[in-house]
This record gives C-alpha cells, structure tokens and sequence, in this order.
C-alpha cells in the first residue's frame, strides 16, 4: 500500500511543535544576534557584538548564574533529603499513614506566588511572626536584607514548597520496589540501617536521580521566589539567571542582549545537566 | 544445642495458621515439614527466621528466648520458593551480601563466597547480573548465600518447586550431598515441601503439617509405615492413598455392594463395624477376576499411569506399572493387594498398619 499522503496526519503535532519550541529557539537565536532595545527596535543585525559583551564585560551575568547553580543545587539537595526521609517514613504502617501523605503534599498544591507572598510577611524584620518569636531570645535577624540571610530565606521558601514534589515521586518509586530482597536482607543479617544503605538506597537509584533531575531543572527557572521575596536584592545578592534576563529583557528592554543571555544560559544548561546525569549515574548506580 | 518450639500459635484471621506447635530440632540433623499447600510451613519457617511474630507461645534456641531477637540479629538463613536476590548486584556480591553485614575481612568474604560458589556450582558467573541467570541459577545464587552465612539454622521453603524437572533431580542430589556436608557445622537443616517422594528421598527426619496443626513426627520409613492417621497418610502418599467407608463385616470388607473383599488373616481380631479403610495407588492391580471400575482420568506419569477409577460412589487411583492409554468409561478389572491394606477408625486413627506386628 502507498500512503501518500500519511505525512499530512504529523501536521498538527509539527505545527504545535514549530509555533512553541523551534521557531522560539530560532527567533531567540537571530534576536541574539541584533541590537534590539528600547532606542532602537528591530531586528538588525550586530553580529557577535552582544556574546562579546556577555562574555568579556559583564560579570553580574555570571555571578547571577553561579547564584543560581549554588541555590539549585542546595535546594535541591535538601529536597532530597527530607522529601525521601519523609516519603521513607510513611513507606511503611504506621498510624494516619494516609494522613500523613496528604499532609506532606499540601505545599505542593498551594500556588507558588500567594505562598511567596505570605512568607515575605512571615520573615518581615519589624513586623513578622518569626521575629517576633526570636525576640524573645533578643535576636531579630535581617531575613530579607543581608546578602547571606536573604538567600537562605530563599532556600528555605523553595526547600518548603517543593520537597512534596520530590516526596511524592520518592514515594512513588519506594511503593514500587519489589518486596522479596528486603525479606532477603532480614535474614541476611542486615539492621534496618543497614537495610536502606543496602538495599533501599541502591534500588531506589534510578529514581533517585530522575528526580533529582527533574527538580534541578526546575530550581534553575526560579523566578517567581526571588522575584516576590527579594526581587533580587539587597543589591544583586539573590539574583539569578533568569530573573537577570527579565530585568535586562522586560525592565531595560535589551531585547537583542537579554535574547543573547538566554541563548548562552540555555547552552550551559543543557551540557552541565547531561554532565550531572552522568556524574549521579556513575555515583549512585556504580556503573 | 536444639532448638525448641512451644505452644507456637499464629491466628491472623479466623483461621489459625499455626495451631499450637510444639517441635524440637537437635543441632546437626535434618528435617522435612510436609504439608499441602497453605497447611502452614511457609508460615512456621518464617515464624522460626524471625519474619513473622507468632500470636502466642515461645522459642528458644542455645537456651536463649528467640523471640525476643530481632530477623536480623538471628543466625539462620532462608531460601525461598521464589528466587530471590537483590537485583542491583552481581553474583559474587549476591553470595557476600550476608558476610558483609557481619563486617568480616574482605579475603576471608571472598574464600567463604568461592566456596559456596563452587558447592551449587556457579563458579564462573560471579560477574553476572542476577536477570542474565536462568531460573535454576537465580536459585543457585540465593542457595550459595544462605550457605555461605553458614548460619546455625539453614530454612529452606520449597526450594525446588519452581524449577524445571530436570533441575529438580539434578539440585536435589545436590541437597542430598550439601546436608551431609553441613552435617558436620552442627546446624539444623529444616526443608519444607509438598512432595512426599521429596522427603523420603532426603531422608531426614519428617514432620507431617496440616492446617497449621502437626500431624505426626518421625523417621520417613516409621511416617510411611504407620501414618497415625486417614489425613497423613493422605498427604505422605503420591497420589494420595485411597481412603474410603467400609464395613467390617463377617471377615468381610465391604466397600460397596460389589467390592466386597475377604479380609486378611491379620484382620480378623478387628471388631465388626463401620472403618476407614486406606490403599495405596501402588497396592492397586489390575487383574481378570477383579471388580469392575469405570476409567474416568487416565494420566501418564513417567513409566507410569494413574488411573482415576470408579464403581458407583466408591473412586479410587491406581497406579500401573506401565504406559498404557485408557479410554474414559472404559471398564478395567482391578483387585487389591490384600497384605497391604490400612484400617483406620472413623475418626481417622490408625486401626491397623500391615507393617505392624
């Protein structure tokens, strides 16, 4: 038989993939190359002048982005951590098991914004509950407006609304896992520890680092935290890549050099991922 | 040194599935549970490793309380009917598994894993993954681990029924040899199964269970011999020994009211009245001036063939000493072997064994 005519029916996914992902990723590219900004919008072409500018005169770029790999890589490190301890501890029988799971995933479905928004009051210096709790003990932290607290209220306000997220797929992947080598290593002789560094911790691997992943790439896109807890200061000490690119792009209209940040973060991005897939793979599977 | 059960029973719904066991296991010997499926051993091995806590009762080993030590501080090994392994580790680190807990030298883990290795035969798989192995060799792995803890108490749940015939024979030889072995490390053997051939073949000592109740204890020879009752000379047999009504009557047994046999001499002391009488399949001949049975099943075993037969309400299974094909409702002529019949009472007790005196 001879379809002909069977290319026709990928169409409307082509289109869709086109209209959102490729012709974006060209557009962003040729922006990037011109010196689109509010004196001067169109699309003309500079060549390489932006990526220039980029990578031998702006040093905030790049003190943003190691900002954003520091904060990624710790929030995400300690979503790990509790989110598996959690979804460890409700793995097993124990009471309100169900309350439980329902409990650990309310920051989850809570709008990220609103959430921000409430915790800004949370950590107010003069007029929030937190302080006015430490004062007790006669401290009352700067939370929002010293370069070091600031960012660890950041950590804090994403550890708390995105460890459900790693919870759930930890649990997920723990209700999973075949039941008969931990009968096994009972009678192997291994203690409960000794269970989960054996046996749990490596079964639980591959999920380990899909999830680890997943969140990594989320952590990278913060915005919306940063935007409404700190909008990237005191100074610049909370800003991250994406939130330069919207003050460069959306504040200071450089269409051409915010398109030129973006590409460049994109790059970056896609080589130090597989970098870390590969790094999680080789430590965590031993292979 | 034994290890001792008293009063163990286990009763997660209405049923029990350990009903008060008492049983004693001396250091240095062998046993075999048998039971049907679901009557219970599973349950009473994993009662003895640690894996399930019994409902009441005790256990002592060495003349500590073994109930109070937790799985894995308790020095037995298990193999499971399933083959299970850990799947994230090779076969060489399969067979270390238990040592490693015991934080022993590197050199002398690896001496202990060649020479488990070496007894089920699995040397030159060490660097294999547990899903490359065959069914056999996954088994074989989870065997070499629980030989290699050389653990005080060795369970073994049926190792054997999940594997291919050939496999089966060839892995039970193996047992034969591996037990003799062991014999000499002082640790009690325990093998569950359902196969009465099985258990005799091993030769240890057999604990008849049904429905988490035991039935009967002994040397395989005194269990085959003087079933103490109708049920364990049910399951001690395969297939089954016959056991059906009858009537003592005149130094007649009557079966129905055509098999009506004259009874042995060794008989005649039993009163009239209603008995269970018990033959086996193997005790079942065919013969021209026998009784007439319709076949209802024939089955080909081996050299062998069951016959399921029927004369009206009475059915019983005769095993001939030949492959033979047998229509359905054909009539065969069949008699019993009258020197080898069992007489239990109605409640089940044994009445009269031919190898008694």
């Amino acid at each position: 038989m001879n379809f002909k005519h069977k290319y026709v029916f990928l169409l409307p996914g082509l289109i869709v993939l086109i209209g959102i992902l490729i012709f974006p990723i060209i557009f962003t590219v040729r922006l990037s190359l011109s010196g689109w900004n509010s004196f001067n919008p169109g699309l003309d072409f500079i060549g390489l002048k932006n990526y220039i500018r980029l990578f031998t005169d702006d040093p905030r770029f790049w003190q943003s982005f190691f900002r954003l790999s520091f904060l990624a890589i710790t929030t995400v490190f300690l979503q790990y951590i509790i989110g598996f301890a959690l979804a460890h501890m409700v793995w097993k029988d124990i009471k309100f098991k169900r309350f439980f799971r329902v409990l650990f995933l309310i920051p989850m479905m809570t709008t990220p914004v609103i959430m921000t928004v409430i915790w800004r009051t949370f950590f107010h210096e003069s007029l929030g509950p937190l302080n006015d709790f430490l004062s007790i003990f006669g401290v009352q932290p700067p939370w929002l407006s010293s370069p070091g607290l600031a960012k660890v209220s950041i950590i804090v306000v994403e550890v708390w609304q995105w460890t459900s997220f790693m919870f759930l797929l930890m649990l997920a992947g723990l209700l999973s896992l075949p039941k008969e080598p931990f009968l096994a290593a009972a009678v192997d002789g291994a203690s409960p520890f000794k269970k989960f560094i054996y046996v749990t911790f490596p079964l639980m691997a591959p999920i380990s680092i899909g999830a680890i992943i997943i969140r990594l790439i989320e952590a990278s896109k913060i915005m919306d935290t940063v935007f409404v807890l700190t909008s990237g200061g005191p100074g610049t000490s909370t800003e991250t890549s994406s939130f330069f690119i919207f003050i460069k792009g959306l504040r200071e209209f450089q269409m051409g050099y915010a398109a030129t940040a973006s590409f460049t973060y994109l790059i970056i991005m896609i080589i130090s991922l597989t970098i870390i897939v590969k790094v999680l793979t080789k430590v965590l599977m031993r292979e | 040194m034994s290890l001792m059960l008293n009063h163990i029973s286990f009763k997660p719904t209405e049923e029990y599935h350990l009903n008060d066991i008492n049983l004693r296991f001396d250091s240095g010997k062998m046993y075999t549970i048998l039971g049907r499926t679901l009557s219970g051993k599973t349950t009473l091995l994993k009662t003895i490793a640690g894996l399930q806590t019994p409902d009441s009762g005790s256990i002592n080993f060495e003349d500590t309380d073994f109930l109070s030590i937790p799985v894995w501080k308790r020095n037995v090994a298990m193999v499971y009917q399933q083959f299970i392994n850990y799947p994230h580790l090779n076969v060489r680190d399969n067979v270390a598994f238990p040592l490693k807990q015991r934080k022993m030298d590197e050199n002398l883990i690896e001496k202990e894993v060649q020479e488990a290795m070496e007894k089920v035969g699995l040397i030159g798989f060490e660097s294999r993954k547990i899903q490359e192995l065959s069914g056999g060799q996954q088994q074989r792995v989870a065997l070499a681990r629980s030989l290699a803890k050389k653990a005080k108490i060795l369970l073994l749940d049926e190792p054997l029924v999940n594997l291919d015939y050939k496999l089966r024979e060839g892995l039970r030889e193996e047992f034969k040899k591996l037990f003799n072995v062991s014999d000499e490390s002082n640790s009690i053997l325990i093998y569950a199964s359902t196969d009465p051939l099985e258990a005799m073949q091993l030769n240890g000592d057999i604990i008849v269970i049904d429905e988490g109740k035991i039935l009967q204890t002994g040397t395989a020879k005194d269990v085959f011999e003087n079933p103490a009752t109708a049920k364990v000379a049910e399951i001690t047999n395969d297939p089954a020994m016959n056991i059906n009504k009858c009537l003592i009557q005149d130094n007649s047994l009557i079966m129905n009211d055509s098999v009506q046999i004259q009874i042995p001499d060794e008989l005649k002391t039993v009163p009239n009245g209603k008995y269970l009488v018990g033959i086996r399949a193997t005790d079942i001949y065919l013969d021209d001036q026998g009784f007439a049975f319709d076949v209802e099943i024939s089955e080909i075993s081996g050299s062998e063939t069951f016959l399921h037969l029927r004369n009206n309400n009475l059915k019983c299974v005769a095993t001939i000493e030949e492959v033979k094909t047998y229509n359905t409702n054909e009539v065969v002529k069949i008699n019993f072997d009258k020197s080898k019949i069992y007489l239990f009472e109605e409640s089940g007790d044994l009445r009269h064994s031919p190898y008694q005196q």
